[in-house]
């Protein structure tokens, strides 16, 4: 959880947060990284403290008073819009649920006792720290057991992330391996067990 | 970066805690794990859920697997497997298994295969005797299919009382040897519908009694099955056992003539003197030659006017002796005369004779002392079965009854008692039917067990139309397919675990494959049965059981007297 993990671009920071997830701010320039289904984890400098891993279930830009004018005129310049992009008030939010936390380089596969700060820094999970974090797939269970968020679209998002972390001739293997651990997670509801082995079949 | 979780493992997935074999394409499934116990009870039988690689096209009723438990091997018979869904939902909008992501993502997750399993025995882990359930494994034991040693220790090896009768399923290289002591200490069945190897099987039972010298023989044979070369239905001949064992076989015959044209070698020419038959004789007849009560009566008035030759001047009276006996007898003309014509029956039977050539119960007994079994062939009476069931009754009574006196007057001194007599009839449910099993005395024998040291093996394709108490007293079944419900409903009464068995039963393929329960081995069976060939002779030459008597006490060698 090193050098690689330094150099990973930070996407934000922690705005607000609760032990089941946090929302990160950024600007809206940045956003070119972040994706909906992606692992993020929050930085923190001090040795022993905790740093939440989670997944991004949401990205939303909210208006503030400029856009809403920018919006009526009818004589928006282009150099108008981009200006509002890079300089607006409101900053981009970024919603994520957390599903484990790491503490003195260990990963742990649930909820974090404490939230992280605010201010924390957001990064984008190195390929390393996916697939330390998904030799286990206990994060399946608790996303699925997670209202307010789209899960089957978000966990099928985030197993192709996962999947994608890896070497292309262990794909495959992984996510037949995650397709069995939801078959037994969704076995009370084939639908939608159905729905989301559909969204994550490489065939 | 290690990896650990600090809580305990929260899953619902049993393959997370049972870790699986990571090899999918294993389809062999010979001594590997199957799956693991998920629920049942002793009385029902267990419930074992296939792991995801086990193969359920692989599988079979009949066949054993073993639960390996905590400090008890269980061994158990497969007698179902279902396909399960965790959801019945499924079934309604089934995935598209043609996706082979799909394909391996639902087999053994949301859709997998169970098996029913009885248990049958139990040993212990340190050198335990196979002893019979008390309890089951707990739960999510691995089951496995038993391996050659997990067998030899249930059936024991081959010595001088255990005769290998052939391989239990899909295990070609185990063998199962029968108990041949406990198999002809109690009656002995061998069920089966027609042309499932019957013969066959009862050929090799007799060969491995007679060889071990664990009881004498007499056989009645009603189609020429056993003691000489026996053709099958593919035209090549069978060895009978008397040109496998010729100084411990004799043949007798109750028609020369197709002995000669079979050029059997045979010891004697069974004839029987009508002055010899009695009425009880009759009695055993009554189904089979539609005989009244008031017939049977009127045989036993005749018999005291006209005392041994009744039956000869029976057949011989005309119209006016019969209105002479009016005066003599109670019995109706009308029962007389049906009597009469039903005798003249009798006619066809060249057997049969006003009196005797010689003393055809003597001969017999006098083989047995010298331990030496009789087969006696009826060639072509073979197909009337009267004549089957009066001879086989007629002979069976009166030497039954000769070694009833000699067990009694041996005192309870089995050195004096005569030597252990299997009787083999056919067609048993004529003998043993529910109408006439108490008056007969194959019913006799069955129910008195082995206190005269004669048994019963019946072999029959109707079981259902065996008496019940006669039945219950049959100690090993063996049995082939049978295909009727009420057949295997009979020879399934009184086993423990059974429901599972008639699964089993009712699958078994249509020729050399059995079922063997009961006395003579410890846990019921599937047997692929041996091929009856020139090795199988050849075995039967140079067996270590060859010399077994050896090992017996010489008193019992010896002939002895019943009379
Ligand atoms: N153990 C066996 N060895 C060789 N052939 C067998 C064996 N069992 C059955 N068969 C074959 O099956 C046929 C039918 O067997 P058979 O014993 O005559 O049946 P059943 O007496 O039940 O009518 C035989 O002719 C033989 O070809
Ligand atoms: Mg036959």
């Amino acid at each position: 959880m090193t050098d690689t993990t330094a150099q990973q671009p930070i996407i934000g920071s922690v705005l607000r947060a609760s032990t089941v997830g946090f929302v990160c701010g950024t600007r809206s320039q940045d956003i070119v990284h972040p994706s909906f289904g992606a692992f993020v984890r929050t930085r923190h400098g001090q040795m022993g403290e905790i740093d939440v891993i989670g997944l991004i279930h949401a990205i939303s830009i909210d208006d503030d008073p400029l856009v809403r004018q920018l919006v009526l005129a009818n004589n928006m310049t282009p150099a108008a819009a981009r200006d509002q992009r890079e300089n607006r008030m409101v900053p981009v939010e970024i919603s994520v649920v957390n599903i484990g936390f790491i503490q003195y380089d260990y990963i742990y596969h649930n909820l974090p006792p404490r939230p992280p700060l605010s201010l924390d820094p957001v990064q984008l999970c190195d390929d390393e720290t996916i697939m330390a974090f998904t030799e286990r797939l206990d994060f399946l269970r608790l996303v699925l057991n997670t209202n307010d968020v789209p899960t089957e679209e978000l966990l099928a998002a985030a197993l192709l992330h996962a999947s994608n972390a890896r070497p292309e001739a262990q794909r495959y293997a992984f996510l037949v391996h995650a397709g069995r651990r939801l078959a037994g997670l969704l076995a009370h509801d084939p639908p939608r067990l159905q729905h989301l082995l559909r969204l994550i079949n490489p065939n | 970066m290690g990896a650990r979780d600090p809580l305990y493992p929260q899953s619902d997935n049993l393959n997370d805690w049972f870790p699986q074999r990571d090899t999918s394409d294993v389809l062999t499934v010979n001594g590997l794990r199957l799956g693991v116990v998920v629920g049942g009870s002793l009385s029902k039988g267990l419930d074992v859920k296939l792991d995801r690689e086990t193969v359920i096209e692989d599988l079979a009723v009949g066949r054993y697997v073993v639960v390996r438990g905590l400090n008890k091997r269980f061994f158990c018979m497969i007698t179902d497997i279902t396909l399960d869904t965790t959801n019945p939902a499924i079934r309604s909008d089934p995935p598209d298994l043609t996706d082979q992501f799909l394909r391996e993502i639902y087999s053994g997750t949301a859709a997998f295969g169970t098996l029913h399993v009885t248990p049958m025995l139990t040993i212990d882990l340190e050198a335990g005797e196979p002893r019979p359930v008390k309890t089951i494994p707990s739960h999510f034991m691995p089951v496995e299919i038993a391996t050659t040693d997990d067998v030899n220790d249930v059936f024991g090896r081959e010595d001088a009382t255990h005769f290998n009768v052939g391989a239990p399923l899909e295990l070609e290289e185990t063998q199962i040897n029968l108990d041949l002591k406990r198999l002809v200490e109690r009656s002995v069945g061998v069920f089966g519908k027609s042309g499932t190897g019957k013969s066959f099987l009862t050929r090799i039972l007799l060969a491995g009694i007679i060889q071990n010298d664990v009881a004498v023989n007499l056989i009645f044979d009603m189609h020429n099955d056993y003691g000489w070369a026996a053709r099958d239905e593919r035209g090549s001949e069978a060895k009978g056992l008397k040109q496998l064992f010729s100084s411990k076989v004799a043949i007798f015959t109750l028609d020369e003539d197709a002995t000669r044209r079979r050029n059997a070698k045979y010891d004697h020419v069974v004839t029987i003197g009508y002055d010899d038959i009695e009425p009880e004789d009759l009695a055993m007849l009554k189904t089979t030659m539609d005989l009244s009560d008031p017939m049977i009566d009127a045989a036993y008035e005749l018999q005291k006017v006209w005392k041994r030759d009744w039956i000869t001047h029976l057949i011989d009276a005309s119209s006016d002796d019969l209105d002479m006996l009016k005066e003599m007898i109670a019995a109706s003309p009308a029962s007389v005369q049906a009597l009469q014509r039903r005798l003249r029956r009798f006619e066809r039977f060249d057997f049969l004779k006003p009196h005797a050539l010689d003393d055809s119960v003597r001969k017999i007994i006098e083989f047995i002392e010298q331990r030496k079994s009789v087969v006696l062939e009826f060639g072509r009476y073979g197909n009337a079965l009267e004549a089957y069931i009066l001879v086989a009754n007629y002979l069976t009574r009166r030497i039954h009854a000769m070694y009833v006196q000699a067990v009694e007057r041996a005192l309870g001194d089995e050195n004096m008692e005569p030597p252990q007599l299997l009787i083999t009839i056919e067609e048993a449910h004529k003998f043993l039917d529910p109408l006439i099993a108490r008056q007969t005395i194959f019913g006799t024998i069955a129910r008195e067990l082995r206190k005269y040291n004669v048994t019963l093996l019946v072999v029959d394709q109707r079981p259902s139309g065996i008496d019940d108490e006669v039945m219950s007293q049959v100690g090993t079944r063996v049995t082939a397919l049978l295909d009727n419900d009420r057949d295997i409903a009979a020879v399934l009464m009184g086993i423990s675990g059974s429901a599972g068995l008639r699964e089993v039963l009712a699958r078994l393929d249509t020729s050399q494959q059995a079922i063997i329960m009961g006395h003579a081995v410890p846990m019921p069976v599937v047997v692929k049965t041996r091929t009856y060939d020139t090795e199988f002779y050849r075995s039967l030459g140079s067996a270590p059981a060859g010399d077994g008597g050896s090992q017996r006490s010489k008193p019992d060698r010896e002939s002895r007297r019943i009379r």
